[in-house]
C-alpha cells in the first residue's frame, strides 16, 4: 500500500492549522486567538479544557466561554476525541518530527504508562482549584506553541527544544502519550466517540507493522490478540497511521460504538 | 457502549502502569507542583501589570484568562502585548505597556468583546466605566508644568480631559506674572489607559499608571 | 565672524553682569554652568511671537542645552514644550549640509559655487528675457531682520522689482492692513504688560493657551490676582482657551463682523461711547462694499475712502440690531447685549486679542477696523491695561516681515513703494538711483505662486518657509511649481521639507543661532542674538546667500559690509528714526529686548500715549500723531457683515478651519524634528463633533475623508480632543507633512491685505 490516504489527510489539516493560526500575522482576518479560544471567521471556538480551568479558577461562567467550549466537545467527542491530538495539536506534529529524529539519530525507546495523563489531568484540576490560577495553561506547551506561531512570541521556545530533547533521546513521544493533560481531557472523550478504528480479524496476519507505526500502540493489543473487533481505547488519536500501513487491508475507519 | 468491558482499557491496568516504572516520574512532577503552590499563590499580587479594559480583579483575572490573545489581536494600535516567560505565571497574558503604546480606548471596546473567557468583563461597555489603573504624578519634581512651562502634554492628550486630569491654575510665585497651570488627575475618573504615560515628554514618565487604589467607602456623598 | 563670536563672549559677559543686576539668577546659573564648560548666550525662542527669552547653552562648538532666560521679561525663565526642546530642533538627523542640484528625478551635491553660478545665471537669464519682474524671493517671519533687509534692498534696490513677498502675508497682512487703516502706522499700541494691568480680555479668533503659551499664562495669572478679571472667549471652536474663560461665545463663523458692530450698535444707541474721545481723537470713513474675494488671478482691488459724520456711522450701524446679529451669528441677544456693555463699562480696563481667526479671513482688514471701533468709541486705547492687540505667530513677523516691509508694496518702517517721497528715501539710504525702485506692487504671496503657476514668474527663491506646504489650495501651486517651461525654484531651509521636494536648487541654510541674528516679537520688542556655534556641513547664513547673488549679479557694492549684521542693522535703523525709532546695536547686545519707539535710552510701552511716547506732547493725553492725512485721528470704519467667500451647502455641507497646536510649530520642519513632540502630538487628526460624527457612522479613532472643491484627504476622526468642533464644524491642524490639509483649503483673500482664508472654507465629510 503506497498512497498513505490517513496520513496524507492529516498532514495537510495539520499544515492548515499551522497555517491558519499563523494567517493573522499575514494581516488576515480570518483568524483570531490561539488553540486556547479563537475565532474562525466569526465562529468562536474555546478549548474546553482550557474553559474548565478558567471557570475552577476565577468562578467566572460567561455564556461566552461555556457555550463555544460545549461545542467544541461535543464535537471532538463525535469525531474521536484526541482526533483533536492527531489532527490539530501541533506539538503531536512537533513530536512526530521528533520521532522520525529519534528513529534516525537512534534515540532511547523508553515509554511511559499511557493513563499518566489522567492523573495529570486531575492534579491539574484540583491545583487550579487550589491556587486559583490555570496552572496547565500556565507551562502548557500547547499554548506556547500557538502563541509562538499566532503572536511569534518566542518565549517559551527553551521549554520547548527541552522537551524535544527529552523526546529525542530517552523517552519516545512522552509527553503525548504519557504527560499532556490536554489528551487526557480528549482520551477520556474518546472513550465515548462513536468513530474510531475497525479490525477484520480474518484479513490480519499478525505482521505487527500496526503497533510499529501506532503512537499508543497499547490501543491495538486487544484487536491484535482477537479479544475485540473495534480498536475501542480513547487513547486511539485517530491518526489512520495503522490503516495506512496495514498490508491486508485489516483495519478501516467506522462506527466503534 | 463500553459493554466489552475494555472501554477505557488505557492499555495496562494501574497496578502495571505503577509497576511499569511511572511512579518515579509522575510522583516528582506532583511533588514539584505542590511546592510551587504556594510560590503561585503570590505571583499574581506581584508588580503591577496594566491589563486591557474590563480586566477582572488580577487574581481573578489571572484566573480567568485563556491566554489566547484574542484581545491583542483585535488592538487596532497593537497595545496589548503577550507577556513572556519573565511574567512566571502571567505568561501569555495580556499587557499594556503605556510607553510602547497605551490603550486608546475604542468607543467599541473591542478587546473587551474579543475576550472569550470573561477575563475582560463584557459588562463595561463604556469607555468611561473603564478602569484599568489609576495615574498618579509619581516625580513632581521633574513635571516641567509643575516648574511653571507650559507643558500639559498630559492632559492635553487624556481622552477624559478635563475630567481625568485638569488643569488647576495656580500663581507662579518665582515669576509673579505666570501661571502654574497643574496637571491634577482625578481617581474618581481615570481610567487608566496610559496616554499620559505614553505622551509625557520627559524621558522617564513623569505621570504613571499605577494599580488602582482600592475604595474605602464611607458615607460622605462629596 | 570672527568679530561676532568675540561679542558673543563679550556679551554674556555682560548678559551675566545685567543678571546680577536684576537679582543675580543668572549669575548662579553661570557659576553651575562653569562647572560643566557650559557658556550661556542669550537669544530669543526660534517659534512664536511670544519672543520668549532663551539661553543657549553651548559646549565645545555645541549646543547642549537651552533653558528659559530668568532675566527675559516677557517669560521669565519660562517656556512653552516647543521652547523647551529648543536645544533639539536643529540637530535633526536629516539637515542639509550640502547644496543640491536637480539632474532629473535626482538631487546631486553640488559645491556653493556650483550652485550660486547656476542660480545667478538662471536670474541674469529670466531678467534679461523677461524682465526683472520674473524672479521673485518669497521670504519669511522667520527671516532675521537682516536677511528680509538685504533681501529688500537686493530686489526692490538692486535688480530693481517688487516681486518680495514673506509668509507673513499668510498669516499677519490682514493686522497690517488694519492697522495702517485705522492708525496709519503698523503695529500695537500696547504691550505685554496689558496682559498684567487689564480686568477685561476678549479673545477673537485666538487660542492662546496653544498658541502663544507663555503669555496665556500670564494672562491667567492676572485672573488668579484679581477677582475681577474676566476672559471672554469669542470662538467657532471650544479650544483649550475657551476651556479656561470665563465665558466662551460660539459664533457662526464669518459673523464676527456683524458681532462687532452689533457691539457698537448697543455702544451707540445707548450712548455708552466715549464723546469727548470721539470729538479729538476719530474721524470716521467708510469704503467700498462687496470687495470680492480675490479668487480670479490678477484680482485687483482699491479701496476708495469716504469720510462721513457720527451720524453716518449711526445710520450704517442701525441694522446691526442684536436681533439681526444674533440671528446671523447664533450667539444669543441677551450675550450679545452683555459684551457690549462690558466693552464699555467705565470701571473695566478692557482688552482685545486676536490672531488668526481676524487675520486669516477674506474681510480679514475689515474685522480689524471693526474691533478697533469698539476700542475707539468707548476710548479704551492708549492706555496701560486697555488696549486692543494683535498677537503674531512667526517670531519676527512683526521685526521682519512688518517693520522691515518685505512685501511687495512697502519699503521699511511703514514706507510704502507707491509714495514717491517714500521711495526717494529708501533710495537715498540704499545709494540707489530712485528710478531703481518701481513705484508699482506686484503680487502679494498668493498671486505670487499663482504668477509662478502662469509663468510670468520664471524663477523663485524660497527662504526660511514651506511654501508648499503653507499655501491655500495647494495642489495648484505645487503642480505649478514643476510645470518646467522654464521655472526655476531655489529653497533654502535646513531640513527636507514639502518646498525643497518641489527645488531645482536646495542651499542648505543656517538656523537661529547658527547666526547672528534679530527677532522683533508682536510687543515691538526687537530681541539680537550672537552667532554660538557653526551650522553643520556647508549648511551657510540665509544673509550670506542673498549677498552672494547681489555680488553674481553686479549688486555687490550694495552691501558693501564688514560686520555685515551690525552695519546692516544700523543702515536700516536710519529709516525708523523720528517714527518706530530703533535703538543703536550695541542696546540691543546688551538687553533683554526693547520695544521701539527707542528715544533718547528709553523704551516705550504705549504708543500714541501721553508720559510713554516720546512724540506725544505734554497736554495732548493721546495722539494718534502717524495719521497725518487726518490730523493724528484714527479712522473708525464703516465695514458691513460680507459673507464668507465659501460657504457650506449640500454638497458641501461643512466648514472646514485649520490651525496649530501646542506641540507643534507651522509646517512642522522643527518641531517634528523633536521625537518628545512627535509623541505628544504626531499626526493631524480631524477634530469633528460628536453629533456630527454619529450621524455620519465614524467613530473615535476612525477614519474621515474629507473633500473640498480642491482636494481630498482621509484622516482619524478625534470626537474627544483638545478642541471641541462646533456642530457642522470640523478642524484641522497643518503642520503635518503627510497630511496636506491646504490642499483643501481655498485661496480666497482679503481684497485689501491679500491674506487667505485658511479659516473657512466648505468641505463634505464622509466616512473612510
Ligand atoms: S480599547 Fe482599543 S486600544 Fe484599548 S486595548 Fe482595547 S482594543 Fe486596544
Ligand atoms: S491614564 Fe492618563 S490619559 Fe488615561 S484617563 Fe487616566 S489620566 Fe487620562
Ligand atoms: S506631560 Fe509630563 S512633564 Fe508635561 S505636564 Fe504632564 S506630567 Fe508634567
Ligand atoms: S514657542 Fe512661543 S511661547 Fe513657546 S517658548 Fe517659544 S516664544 Fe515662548
Amino acid at each position: 500500500m503506497s498512497f498513505k490516504r490517513w496520513t496524507v489527510a492529516r498532514r495537510c489539516t495539520q499544515l492548515a492549522v499551522v497555517l491558519l493560526l499563523a494567517s493573522p500575522l499575514a494581516g488576515t482576518t480570518l483568524f483570531a486567538g490561539s488553540l486556547a479560544a479563537a475565532d474562525i471567521a466569526g465562529l468562536p471556538l474555546v478549548d474546553p479544557l482550557a474553559a474548565v480551568q478558567a471557570v475552577l479558577a476565577s468562578r467566572v461562567h460567561p455564556a461566552a466561554l461555556l457555550l463555544p467550549a460545549a461545542g467544541v466537545a461535543l464535537s471532538y467527542l463525535l469525531a474521536g476525541g484526541r482526533t483533536f491530538c492527531a489532527w490539530i495539536c501541533p506539538v503531536y506534529l512537533m513530536g512526530e518530527a521528533g520521532d522520525r529524529l529519534r528513529r534516525f539519530l537512534g534515540g532511547g525507546e523508553k515509554t511511559f504508562p499511557l493513563v499518566a495523563k489522567q492523573w495529570l489531568l486531575l492534579f491539574v484540576l484540583v491545583c487550579t482549584v487550589v491556587t486559583g490560577l490555570p496552572l496547565f495553561e500556565t507551562v502548557s506547551p500547547i499554548g506556547l506553541t500557538s502563541r509562538a506561531i499566532a503572536y511569534g512570541s518566542y518565549g517559551g521556545a527553551a521549554c520547548l527544544a527541552g522537551l524535544l530533547a527529552i523526546e529525542v533521546l530517552l523517552a519516545r513521544r512522552v509527553w503525548c502519550r504519557s504527560l499532556c493533560p490536554l489528551g487526557g481531557f480528549y482520551s477520556l472523550l474518546g472513550r465515548l466517540s462513536p468513530v474510531g478504528v475497525a479490525f477484520a480479524p480474518a484479513r490480519c496476519n499478525d505482521c505487527g507493522e500496526c503497533s510499529r507505526v501506532c503512537p499508543v500502540e497499547e490501543v491495538l493489543e486487544p484487536v491484535l490478540a482477537r479479544s475485540a473487533e473495534r480498536v475501542v481505547s480513547g487513547e486511539c488519536t485517530r491518526c489512520g497511521s495503522c490503516i495506512d500501513i496495514c498490508p491486508h487491508g485489516a483495519l478501516g475507519l467506522g462506527k466503534v460504538r | 457502549m463500553g459493554k466489552d468491558g475494555q472501554n477505557g482499557g488505557p492499555g495496562c491496568t494501574r497496578r502495571q502502569f505503577l509497576k511499569g516504572g511511572a511512579s518515579l516520574p509522575l510522583g516528582l512532577v506532583m511533588a514539584g507542583g505542590l511546592v510551587s503552590i504556594p510560590y503561585l499563590r503570590r505571583t499574581g499580587g506581584g508588580e503591577f501589570m496594566l491589563r486591557p479594559p474590563g480586566a477582572l480583579e488580577e487574581k481573578r483575572f489571572l484566573g480567568a484568562c485563556l491566554k489566547c490573545g484574542k484581545c491583542a489581536r483585535v488592538c487596532p494600535y497593537g497595545s496589548i502585548r503577550l507577556a513572556g516567560p519573565e511574567a512566571g505565571v502571567a505568561i501569555g497574558t495580556p499587557v499594556i505597556i503605556p510607553r510602547k503604546e497605551p490603550c486608546y480606548l475604542c468607543p467599541d471596546l473591542p478587546c473587551v468583546t474579543a475576550c472569550p473567557s470573561g477575563a475582560l468583563d463584557r459588562g463595561v461597555q463604556e469607555v468611561e466605566k473603564v478602569r484599568m489603573g489609576t495615574a498618579v504624578i509619581v516625580d513632581r519634581a521633574n513635571c516641567l508644568s509643575l516648574r511653571g512651562l507650559r507643558c500639559e502634554v498630559c492632559y492635553r492628550n487624556c481622552p477624559l480631559m478635563d475630567k481625568a486630569i485638569t488643569i488647576e491654575p495656580r500663581h507662579n510665585e518665582r515669576t509673579g506674572t505666570h501661571t502654574i497651570m497643574e496637571p491634577v488627575v482625578h481617581h474618581d475618573k481615570c481610567v487608566g489607559c496610559g496616554i499620559c504615560e505614553k505622551t509625557c515628554v520627559r524621558e522617564r514618565p513623569v505621570i504613571v499608571v499605577q494599580k488602582s487604589p482600592p475604595r474605602q467607602d464611607d458615607h460622605y456623598e462629596f | 565672524m570672527a568679530l561676532s563670536r568675540r561679542d558673543f563672549l563679550k556679551a554674556s559677559a555682560a548678559a551675566a553682569a545685567l543678571a546680577a543686576a536684576t537679582g543675580g539668577r543668572l549669575g548662579v546659573d553661570d557659576a553651575e554652568a562653569a562647572e560643566g564648560g557650559l557658556k550661556w548666550g542669550k537669544a530669543p525662542c526660534r517659534f512664536c511671537g511670544t519672543g520668549c527669552g532663551v539661553l543657549v547653552g553651548v559646549k565645545d562648538g555645541k549646543i547642549v542645552a537651552t533653558k528659559g532666560d530668568p532675566a527675559a521679561p516677557v517669560n521669565k525663565g519660562l517656556n512653552c514644550i516647543k521652547g523647551y526642546f529648543l536645544s533639539k530642533v536643529l540637530s535633526g538627523k536629516d539637515r542639509l549640509t550640502k547644496p543640491l542640484i536637480r539632474k532629473g528625478n535626482r538631487m546631486v551635491e553640488a559645491s556653493w559655487d556650483e550652485a550660486m553660478s547656476l542660480i545667478a545665471s538662471k536670474f541674469k537669464e529670466s531678467i534679461a528675457k523677461h524682465g526683472p519682474d520674473s524672479v521673485a524671493i518669497f521670504g519669511s517671519g522667520q527671516w532675521t531682520v537682516f536677511e528680509g533687509y538685504a533681501a529688500a534692498k537686493l530686489f526692490k534696490g538692486g535688480i530693481g522689482t517688487n516681486n518680495i513677498e514673506p509668509n507673513a502675508r499668510f498669516c499677519m497682512a490682514s493686522a497690517v492692513t488694519g492697522f495702517m487703516s485705522t492708525f496709519n502706522s503698523d503695529e500695537p499700541m500696547g504691550c505685554y504688560d496689558d496682559l498684567d494691568l487689564g480686568d477685561t480680555y476678549f479673545l477673537w479668533g485666538a487660542n492662546m493657551a496653544e498658541c502663544h503659551p507663555v503669555l496665556f499664562s500670564r494672562l491667567i495669572d492676572n485672573r488668579l490676582k484679581n477677582q475681577k478679571v474676566k476672559i471672554i472667549d469669542f470662538g467657532t471652536r471650544h479650544t483649550r482657551t475657551s476651556q479656561m474663560a470665563d465665558m466662551y461665545i460660539r459664533f457662526n463663523p464669518q459673523t464676527d463682523l456683524a458681532l462687532l458692530n452689533g457691539i457698537a450698535h448697543i455702544i451707540v444707541r445707548d450712548k455708552l461711547y466715549d464723546e469727548s474721545f470721539i470729538r479729538k481723537h476719530v474721524v470716521f470713513k467708510k469704503g467700498k462694499t462687496n470687495i470680492g474675494y480675490g479668487l480670479e488671478d490678477k484680482f485687483k482691488f482699491a479701496d476708495d475712502p469716504k469720510p462721513m459724520s457720527f451720524d453716518e456711522y449711526r445710520e450704517f450701524l442701525a441694522p446691526y440690531t442684536p436681533e439681526y446679529v444674533s440671528r446671523l451669528s447664533g450667539v444669543p441677544v441677551n450675550t450679545i447685549e452683555e459684551v457690549a456693555r462690558l466693552y464699555a463699562d467705565k470701571k473695566r480696563k478692557v482688552n482685545s486679542l486676536w490672531t488668526m481667526g481676524f487675520n486669516q479671513h477674506v474681510r480679514g482688514t475689515w474685522v480689524n477696523n471693526l474691533v478697533y471701533n469698539v476700542h475707539l468709541l468707548t476710548g479704551k486705547i492708549c492706555k496701560p491695561g486697555e488696549n486692543p492687540m494683535s498677537l503674531t505667530g512667526q517670531p519676527s513677523a512683526c521685526g521682519t516681515a512688518r517693520e522691515v516691509g518685505t512685501f511687495t508694496h512697502r519699503l521699511p518702517a511703514d514706507m510704502v513703494v507707491t509714495n514717491e517721497e517714500h521711495r526717494k528715501k529708501a533710495a537715498e539710504i540704499w545709494g540707489v538711483p530712485v528710478e531703481k525702485i518701481p513705484a508699482k506692487p506686484t503680487y502679494h504671496a498668493t498671486e505670487m505662486f499663482r504668477a509662478l503657476d502662469r509663468g510670468d514668474i520664471k524663477v523663485l527663491w524660497v527662504q526660511v518657509t514651506n511654501p508648499f506646504q503653507s499655501a491655500p489650495n495647494l495642489s495648484r501651486y505645487r503642480k505649478g511649481a514643476r510645470k518646467g517651461g522654464g521655472r526655476f525654484i531655489i529653497v533654502s531651509d535646513i531640513y527636507p521639507t514639502r518646498s525643497t521636494e518641489l527645488a531645482d536648487v536646495i542651499l542648505p541654510s543656517a538656523s537661529w543661532v547658527e547666526k547672528e541674528g534679530f527677532f522683533g516679537n508682536a510687543e515691538r520688542r526687537g530681541q539680537q542674538w550672537f552667532k554660538m556655534v557653526d551650522p553643520p556641513g556647508e549648511a551657510r547664513n540665509d544673509l550670506w546667500q542673498t549677498i552672494e547673488l547681489a555680488k553674481r549679479l553686479g549688486y555687490g557694492n550694495l552691501f558693501p559690509y564688514r560686520y555685515v549684521e551690525k552695519e546692516i542693522f544700523e543702515e536700516y535703523r536710519k529709516f525708523t528714526v523720528g517714527g518706530k525709532d530703533l535703538a543703536p546695536y550695541e542696546a540691543y547686545t546688551r538687553a533683554r529686548g526693547l520695544r521701539w519707539p527707542y528715544v533718547n535710552g528709553k523704551e516705550t510701552l504705549w504708543r500714541y500715549a501721553e508720559g510713554y511716547d516720546p512724540y506725544v506732547k505734554a497736554g495732548e493725553g493721546v495722539k494718534f500723531y502717524k495719521n497725518k492725512p487726518t490730523d493724528g485721528r484714527a479712522v473708525i470704519w464703516a465695514r458691513p457683515y460680507e459673507p464668507a467667500a465659501e460657504v457650506p451647502d449640500k454638497q458641501y455641507p461643512f466648514w472646514l478651519c485649520t490651525g496649530r497646536v501646542l506641540e507643534q510649530w507651522h509646517t512642522g520642519t522643527m518641531t517634528g524634528r523633536v521625537p518628545e513632540l512627535k509623541r505628544a502630538y504626531g499626526t493631524a487628526v480631524c477634530e469633528m463633533h460628536p453629533d456630527d460624527a454619529k450621524r455620519l457612522g465614524i467613530k473615535q479613532g476612525g477614519k474621515v475623508k474629507l473633500t473640498s472643491r480642491r482636494g481630498s484627504i482621509v484622516l482619524t476622526a478625534d470626537l474627544r480632543g483638545r478642541g471641541k468642533a462646533e456642530r457642522g464644524n470640523v478642524f484641522v491642524a497643518f503642520f503635518d507633512e503627510n497630511k496636506l490639509i491646504n490642499e483643501l483649503c481655498i485661496d480666497a483673500y482679503c481684497p485689501i491685505s491679500g491674506e487667505p482664508d485658511y479659516k473657512k472654507c466648505a468641505v463634505k465629510v464622509e466616512k473612510a
